[in-house]
């Protein structure tokens, strides 16, 4: 294609000028130089603390590494698409969710890596694996995922003597009471990915899905799917209010700190920031264990990996640099100590870790029995697959149930959504 | 007499109808430069009251968007791409209003309209191309990809500008000149463009105001913290995931505008009559 | 023809130098030479971007991946998505609501500001500044002002009566979200057709006024028969800019609503951004903004008559 070998002819053209002006033969110089390119972590602390392990890194093992930090979402999508076109830019980055699934074949194989840290800690749990093993291979390392977490308020529910709830089913019995009392339940149905953050779960719960495993067969239209409509819509009617359909990612967050929603679903942030904060309800705010259904306790997680780009000329290095941070137990340690319970370890001799213990509201992030998975689950996030979720079909279709659709309709909407999606 | 107090009535009611206009343009900044001064605490509390700071005001949004963020960094690249940008428009726009003003040659009417209808094309019909190609000659993520591009829209602009105030620079004042020896270019330096200083100050003030107002250009061809703009690290640096910090995103939005508050301020002038030279010239 | 050989002290160097100088001088050459910059920069950053943009539409394009043509598939699919016919619902609504509104109170201020006022000066500095200061950044304050916790505009709805608490949620509902949009682009847009206008009122000779006040027309036929006609191609200008403007807006979407809720307030632009960005389907994002292309066309063309009819 024309336009691609003028940019081939560019960039040969100016690699081959700069290695000619540096007069040094490229990649085996003396100093080895490695770069990485990293999100703004959530908890600022970790990102210091990362700066500080890179610095150790240089004095053991004399590879210098230089960390970039980005926005994530819209700038750093952008950054990876600028790379890949490129073939310049970073050694390493740190990837969201199922994004190895996107550039697959840009990223180098990984896998002797994850094995050795899985012998050392044991196995990635399934979001991470999903998200990261792609068609066989490992195309990143997992580094640590940051889950969906049930989000109360314990003292309202201490004062009306509700139970904690272990099942959806039970939290649609607490969450009557709860909007009698005026703090309703809060979870959002609209179009943003916390909506879909909570209804994957509850669909996951009573044995759903959107899409089969093979990646093609939609398998939205069943039974379960029946069943998670239904129970959004007594939800809908009984415990929540009409706002959740407008609701934006950091409604449910600003809903619970300010004292009116009673329950939300959400990444361990609206306590973070409360307490922070010192909002006169970070006392109150409290986690319990992920809910579960008749088939199985399951939620959403946001693991996050790290890649190797094919064109970097520092492959090895940059491997190094992944043994060092993650596969050294005490730097590993250190790290998700910084991160405030924001950025927990995937590895399962390392589920039960020191950082819980830091705030006896983090008890019950522990999860035990819990599935996590990323959005999609079980089919392979290819980019069919993720289309369906950018384009938020699964809140849509609840939307349009809660709001007068009969349920048959509107599953019968999605379902034809979402095999347009598949066929392209 | 009545006559004369329907005047003076006349006057005030004028004056009051101007309220609400003023009201509506003055009002958000208002309330962006008190929100960056509140305290956390009555910031987020439902009950407070919006228009007013009743638990004292705080600095710690701005220390904070100072010294925990690249707030500063932004800043000093914004002021680089608009300088630079400024500079190359202005003079390649001074050149080209000049040659379409006074000159004629093979194309002049083509290459006036073609400029013209180039400064109608969006950017937000140009960015995604433009992103291929600034990905291909390296310069993705790069500031100097905003200096490389701003000039298409700003230099269109000047020339349109100053091509008006070229016109009122009397002919004859060249063509003596010329007689007595001058180059053509000779004359541009040494007789127009002193004439012409109000035009060039209206269109360098102008392009380093649109230059800094620029946002798509920059939000795509720039991504990691260093080399992104004043406007779009604000926008997108100060929310982290589902956290908006509020405060700071206010007391960026406020200190992002304050080189073209000062430039505003003193040169306001040239603004009035650089939009009115545009409809009317 | 100007006399130059004697005059000009020919420089102790080659005569090719002078030569050269006076070949330079030659309107046919000195011309082109000082429109080349200028038309190298648009040719390589604006015309061919154009092309582009132009085959990137009519292929597959991905990010990162080779492409191949499709033709108009593109163009034609898009009508198959519920997003983009919103999108173009949206930028038509958007755009006709914003751009009259801005007429009209643009010629209510602009008479205003005609007027003997007291602290002109400083009035005007202050109708100016929305237009001044950076969008993306003014467009954070009025976030912040339709927030759904916090609006300042529910809070004084609320507090002067007009509105039942909570107060909408701007931002979140459909019709809501648009009418915010819509303010914004007036409240940002407004200063330039107010000034605008005042320039075209200004130049209206007095005597037009004296003489039809003469003969007895009130201040309403004053305005219809002699402000309003006389303002046509001012107003001309001024709407055909602010409708290209307008309808291919970006910041204030895509700061206030990221497009949302549920694309009723998505533009052309704002769309193409995510399509072609965020999930990397370049060749759906350019064909999504090239549909901005005909509206261009017809501006250009109703510009290029009517305005240089009127200008030379």
């Amino acid at each position: 294609m024309q336009p691609v070998s003028r940019r081939r002819f560019l960039t040969t053209s100016a690699g081959l000028a700069g290695i000619l002006a540096a007069g040094v033969p490229p990649a085996r110089g003396q100093q080895r130089e490695i770069s990485y390119l990293c999100w703004n972590n959530f908890a600022p602390a970790s990102d210091k603390k990362l700066a500080e392990i890179a610095q150790r890194f240089t004095k053991d093992t004399g590879i210098k590494l230089k960390i970039d930090h980005i926005s994530h979402m819209g700038p750093q999508q952008a950054k990876h698409a600028a790379e890949v076109q490129t073939q310049a830019g970073h050694d390493l980055v740190e990837m969201r969710m199922h994004v190895p699934w996107l550039y697959e074949p840009q990223l180098v194989d990984v896998s002797d890596v994850v094995v050795e840290l899985e012998k050392k800690h044991g196995k990635a749990i399934s979001s991470a694996y999903e998200a990261s093993h792609v068609k066989g291979v490992w195309r990143a390392v997992p580094q640590y995922h940051g889950m969906f977490v049930c989000t109360y308020r314990e003292d309202l529910f201490k004062k009306a003597s509700l139970k904690v709830p272990d099942t959806w089913e039970d939290l649609y019995t607490v969450g009557k009471e709860l909007k009698k009392m005026g703090n309703p339940v809060g979870i959002p149905i609209s179009q943003n990915f916390d909506s879909i953050s909570t209804a994957s779960p509850v669909l996951w719960s009573f044995g759903g899905m959107e899409v089969d495993k093979d990646g093609k067969t939609v398998k939205i239209n069943s039974p379960a799917t029946v069943q998670t409509i239904e129970w959004y819509k007594k939800m809908y009617r009984d415990c929540m209010e009409a706002e959740v359909l407008s609701w934006s990612d950091s409604s449910n967050n600003e809903s619970i700190q300010q004292g009116k929603a009673g329950w939300v679903h959400n990444p361990v942030s609206a306590y973070i920031v409360a307490r922070n904060r010192k909002l006169v309800t970070a006392d109150g705010i409290n986690h319990h264990r992920s809910l579960a259904g008749p088939s199985g306790r399951h939620e959403t997680d946001v693991p996050r990996s790290i890649g190797i780009w094919k064109f970097s000329k520092n492959v090895d290095a940059s491997k190094e640099w992944i043994r060092y941070f993650i596969g050294k137990r005490e730097v590993y340690d250190e790290y998700i100590m910084s991160g405030d319970a924001f950025n927990l370890p995937v590895f399962a001799n390392l589920q039960d870790h020191p950082v819980f213990k830091t705030d006896p509201k983090y008890a019950t992030l522990r999860g035990e029995g819990v599935q996590y998975h990323t959005y999609g689950w079980p089919a392979p996030p290819s980019d069919r697959v993720q289309l369906i979720t950018n384009s938020y079909i699964l809140p849509n279709m609840i939307a349009k149930a809660v709001t007068g659709t009969s349920t048959k309709d509107a599953i019968a909407w999605a379902e034809n959504e979402m095999k347009k999606m598949i066929a392209g | 007499m009545t006559v004369a107090r329907r005047p003076m009535l006349g006057k005030v009611a004028r004056h009051l109808l101007l309220v609400p206009f003023l009201a509506f343009a003055l009002f958000p900044f208002y309330h962006m430069t008190l929100t960056s001064l509140k305290q956390d605490r009555e910031l987020y509390d439902r009950h407070a009251v919006p228009l007013i700071i009743k638990q004292g005001p705080t600095i710690e949004h701005y220390s904070k968007l100072v010294w925990d963020t690249e707030f500063l960094t932004w800043t000093k690249n914004s002021l680089l791409v608009a300088a630079l940008s400024t500079a190359i428009s202005v003079v390649l726009g001074t050149i080209a209003a000049y040659a379409l003003a006074r000159m004629k040659f093979f194309g002049v009417t083509a290459f006036g309209t073609g400029i013209f209808v180039t400064y109608l094309v969006p950017t937000s019909l140009l960015f995604l191309p433009l992103a291929q190609i600034i990905n291909w000659v390296g310069l993705g993520d790069s500031k100097w990809a905003l200096v490389l591009t701003y000039p298409t829209f700003l230099v269109p602009f000047c020339t349109w500008l100053l091509i008006g105030y070229f016109r009122t620079v009397p002919k004859e004042v060249e063509e003596c000149a010329m007689v007595d020896g001058a180059t053509r270019i000779q004359a541009l330096w040494r007789i127009v463009l002193p004439m012409a200083v109000p035009g060039l100050v209206c269109a360098a003030l102008f392009a380093f105001t649109l230059s800094w107002n620029e946002f798509i250009y920059a939000l795509t061809f720039t991504s990691s913290s260093e080399q992104i703009t004043a406007s779009v690290g604000v926008t997108t640096e100060l929310i982290r995931g589902d956290i908006y910090f509020w405060g700071s995103l206010m007391a960026g939005a406020v200190l992002g505008s304050v080189p073209i508050v000062i430039l505003y301020v003193v040169f306001l002038d040239y603004y009035v009559s650089g939009l009115t030279a545009g409809a009317i010239k | 023809m100007a006399v130059r050989a004697d005059r000009i002290p020919i420089p102790r160097g080659r005569p090719l130098v002078a030569r050269l100088r006076s070949w330079m001088d030659r309107e046919t050459v000195l011309g082109p030479v000082f429109v080349t910059p200028a038309l190298l920069l648009l040719l390589l950053l604006v015309a061919y971007p154009f092309v582009m943009a132009l085959y990137f539409s009519m292929s597959n394009a991905f990010i990162g991946r080779p492409s191949e043509f499709i033709g108009i598939r593109n163009f034609v699919k898009l009508w198959d998505s519920d997003a983009f016919r919103q999108t173009f619902q949206n930028a038509f609504v958007f755009t006709g609501i914003a751009v009259a509104f801005k007429i009209v109170l643009g010629i209510v201020l602009a008479l205003l500001l005609n007027e003997q006022l007291w602290l002109k000066r400083l009035i005007r500095g202050a109708v100016l500044l929305p237009w001044v200061i950076p969008t993306a950044l003014s467009t954070l304050g009025w976030w912040w002002m339709f927030n759904s916790l916090y609006s300042v505009v529910n809070w004084t709805g609320i507090a002067t009566g007009l509105m039942d608490p909570p107060g909408p949620n701007w931002l979140g509902q459909k019709y809501y979200a648009m009418a915010a949009v819509i303010t914004v682009n007036v409240w940002r847009g407004l200063p330039f057709f107010a000034i605008t206008i005042l320039a075209g009122l200004v130049a209206i000779p007095k005597e037009l006024y004296e003489a039809a006040e003469a003969d007895g027309a009130g201040a309403n036929a004053r305005f219809w028969h002699i402000t309003l006609p006389l303002l046509k191609p001012v107003l001309a200008v001024v709407v055909l800019f602010s409708t290209i403007l307008t309808f291919s807006d970006f910041n204030i979407v895509y700061v206030l609503t990221h497009g949302g809720p549920i694309n009723s307030t998505h533009l052309f632009a704002t769309l193409s951004r995510m399509i072609g960005i965020d999930t990397g389907r370049i060749g759906e994002g350019a064909a999504i903004s090239l549909y901005l292309f005909p509206l261009l066309v017809f501006v250009v063309w109703a510009q290029l008559r009517f305005v240089r009819k009127q200008a030379y």
